[in-house]
């Protein structure tokens, strides 16, 4: 029979052998919440200590690196919350409106070539820079689903949100790191030219806004499907659902459609 | 399906997250429209650039923070047995 203090080592080496595998996902998504250096190993420590100090809360059979997030998401909500990052407003309807500008300006050279690797000479600090352009909330969605592999369901999970806050999220988030790309692409030349209207069709009546409410007149088909579909793609509102935000004026912008 | 709800799911679309009929509406819009096709296909390219540049971009943990983070857990771990 073991003492207590044997267990306690077991579970010690255990916990180690478990969670180191991950350290460099979590280094490397904790240096992209805090953006520096120092942040993300003191956030990585405290997440491993807290780790293992509830490590026999973990439910065997659940997935162990989204359960580590989740710890980190929750540790550095509470260390950063007071610090408070800058509020961003978000006008949704001028990221799509933008995004529209922007793609029919741009993508028609992408499309031209699909084979070459797009924006190739892309400069770290400007992929850095697009990365680091997006709110918080939204960035951390991306990484988790476009670069851990996350599912929405475990993202969910990790972030204590529902999962039609991730889709609504990561739709957006996706969109405006879409489009900063773009835009760093044209600015600084890895992509070229004005584009030929010939190649990709205008699409004015989809560019524009979301409608105004006094504007019911016109266009009425266009606009009818989309409030339908939103209500289907992402139920409910953001507020309601967050209990702990780190820019909660960010959430209160998501209404203004 | 409308290009602009083609719009609205093509992320999802991607995530392989649709359900087999809304995929299947997908599918068949996308074989009749070159202009939604070719946005789908930027779509898919930007986020493997994404992926590839972003992880390009990520480094391993230093080493010293392996360290020390063996080190704290095997101290916290004796100052807990030692309770
Ligand atoms: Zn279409």
């Amino acid at each position: 029979m073991k003492t207590a203090v044997a267990n306690e080592h077991e579970q010690g080496w255990d916990f180690e052998r478990a969670a180191m595998p991950y350290v460099d996902s979590l280094y490397n998504t904790a240096y992209r919440m805090t953006r520096n250096s120092e942040d993300a190993e003191d956030l990585v420590q405290e997440t491993y200590l807290k780790a293992y100090k509830y490590y026999d809360k973990f439910e065997e059979g659940t997935n162990f690196k989204a359960w580590l997030f989740k710890i980190m998401k929750n540790t550095f909500i509470n260390n950063y919350r007071k610090k408070k990052l800058t509020p961003h407003k978000i006008d949704f309807s001028e990221i799509e409106e933008s995004y529209e500008r922007v793609i029919q300006k741009n993508a028609p050279d992408l499309i031209k070539d699909p084979e070459t690797e797009i924006f190739q000479d892309m400069m770290d600090e400007d992929v850095k820079r697009a990365l680091d352009s997006l709110p918080h909330d939204y960035k951390m969605v991306v990484l988790l689903a476009d670069i851990e592999g996350f599912s929405y369901k475990e993202i969910a999970e990790i972030l204590d949100c529902p999962v039609g806050t991730v889709m609504s999220r990561l739709y957006r988030g996706r969109k405006m790191l879409e489009r900063t790309l773009l835009e760093y692409a044209r600015k600084y030349g890895y992509i070229r030219g004005e584009a030929e209207p010939a190649k990709m069709r205008s699409r004015k009546d989809e560019a524009k806004p979301r409608k105004k409410k006094d504007g019911a007149g016109d266009e009425p088909e266009a606009q009818e499907p989309e409030e339908n579909e939103e209500a289907v793609l992402f139920t409910g509102t953001e507020d309601e659902e967050f209990e702990f935000e780190v820019e909660e004026t960010e959430e209160e912008q998501f209404e203004v459609e | 399906m409308i290009c602009r709800e083609v719009k609205r799911v093509v992320y999802f679309f991607l995530d392989g997250s649709l359900g087999p009929n809304k995929k299947q509406d997908f599918d068949k819009h996308l074989k009749l429209c070159p202009d939604c096709d070719a946005r789908t296909k930027l779509h898919e390219r930007l986020r493997a650039f994404l992926k590839r540049r972003v992880t390009n971009l990520s480094s391993a943990a230093p080493d010293h923070l392996k360290t020390r983070l063996t080190r704290s857990i095997r101290a916290f771990r004796n100052e807990w047995s030692a309770r």
